[in-house]
């Protein structure tokens, strides 16, 4: 019974990585291709490949994490979360989020939003301030998710479930940005001269 | 190491079991609706982006003062209800309700204190002359922004709106959790997912809509 079962997880295991595989390998065809252009279809179709190759590895690598085949990367302390998930538990439930802790990250937000207004003062390049912009505006986001969210200290198969999804999906949405400064040069030429002279 | 190993495969992250999630219903009800709402604005901001990036002439209609600083003033204080309401999450979790109550009446002042700013800012906009589907006859004038997009208008109300009316929602939700805070204890909790989720929105509104709409140029006389 149990052997069978574990037989069962490898297979699929190993079909979700056979599908992994072949999300990445579809990508790398597009690059390789003649027809790849960099456009918003290629961009489209890349990030969309990635993103799956990405999901369908997340199963496979956690289980080979949790039989001590894959080592955490990221693990900062001895006692991992694989094996030690009732200690972790137990940990984060004491130190999740002192208050100390949130007034360092609520000071953290403050710095970030007076470098944005500070940039904003001095006036730079259009482009180069909405890169910055939106860079701080990500890692403000991470912090008030993981912190005041509290995201950081629940169950990673919570934060895998939320985090992954909602980057697909808005990465999905910002593919059709592009797609505006066609429609721009589709206007009549002479209304765009006419605003861009002065 | 067998039986370590038995033990953490019945709490291990992907074994599922009776609590996938080890979160209670309310909490994970919570977390679905914040996905489909980041959704929501999402898909706003990027229809204000693709306007703006297609449209030949935007405005830029906030001079650094009074606009930039009045819109500061509003991130601070919406920045520091978060920080009021995980302290009445704090205070909660430890069992301390009026500690709680205290904190939360504190965030729904700040609250409240944002869509008052707000509704200032709104006025004098209003006052310019600005609509939906109309900018001011002043803002088309050549030394300003001559053949400038109407969206502005409506993507600026649409998308301020709505976060005004979710900061609004959040007070009376923050107003109801206080008044029952002895019957219900992981509401606080859950009410403040939502409180900071709308501070987050703002993380995004504030830099797209105002910070990159900052009038060099002095064409609005303050």
């Amino acid at each position: 019974m149990v052997e069978s079962k574990t037989r069962e997880i490898k297979a699929l295991n190993l079909a979700l990585l056979a599908l992994a595989g072949l999300s990445l390998a579809v990508a790398v065809w597009d690059v390789a291709s003649d027809t790849f252009r960099a456009g918003t279809d290629d961009v489209f179709l890349v990030l969309v490949c990635l993103m799956l190759a990405l999901l369908f590895a997340i199963p496979p690598m956690m289980w080979a994490y949790s039989n001590g085949m894959l080592k955490n990367p990221f693990a900062d302390e001895a006692g991992d979360e694989g094996g030690a998930a009732v200690q972790t538990e137990a940990a984060h439930e004491t130190h999740g989020g002192s208050n100390r802790e949130n007034i360092i990250v609520w000071g953290g937000l403050l710095a970030l939003t007076a470098i944005e207004v500070f940039l904003a003062y001095i006036q730079i390049p259009t482009t180069l301030m909405l890169i910055i912009l939106m860079g701080a505006s990500i890692i403000k986001a991470a912090l008030i998710v993981a912190y005041f969210m509290h995201l950081k200290f629940e169950r990673l198969s919570l934060i895998l479930t939320i985090v992954p999804t909602i980057v697909a999906l808005l990465c999905l949405f910002a593919v059709l940005f592009p797609d505006s400064f066609r429609a721009r040069n589709l206007r009549p030429a002479e209304a765009v001269q006419q605003v861009e002279h002065e | 190491m067998a039986e370590a190993r038995a033990e953490s495969l019945a709490v291990n992250d992907w074994a599922g079991g009776v609590h996938p999630y080890r979160v209670g219903h309310r909490k994970l009800g919570m977390w679905l609706f914040i996905m489909s709402d980041t959704l929501t604005f999402a898909a706003l901001l990027v229809v204000y982006s693709y306007a703006r990036a297609s449209s030949v002439a935007w405005p830029k209609p906030f001079p650094f003062s009074p606009s930039i600083i009045f819109s500061t003033t509003m991130t601070l204080v919406l920045l520091s209800s978060s920080l009021t309401m995980v302290f009445a999450v704090a205070a909660s979790k430890k069992g301390k309700r009026g500690t709680a109550r205290k904190w939360i009446f504190a965030t729904m002042v700040l609250g409240l204190t944002f869509v008052v700013l707000h509704m200032m800012e709104w006025n004098h906009l209003i006052g310019e002359g600005l609509r939906p589907f109309e900018l001011p006859a002043e803002w088309l004038e050549p030394h300003a922004w001559p053949g400038a997009s109407p969206l502005f208008g409506s993507t600026f109300f649409g998308i301020t709106g709505l976060h005004m009316f979710h900061v609004l929602t959040g007070v009376i939700y923050l107003g109801v959790v206080a008044a029952r805070i002895k019957k219900l204890n992981d509401d606080v909790e859950v009410a403040g997912l939502y409180w900071h989720f709308v501070d987050l929105v703002w993380m995004f509104v504030f830099p797209l809509i105002y910070l990159l709409s900052v009038d060099y140029h002095g064409v609005i006389k303050p």
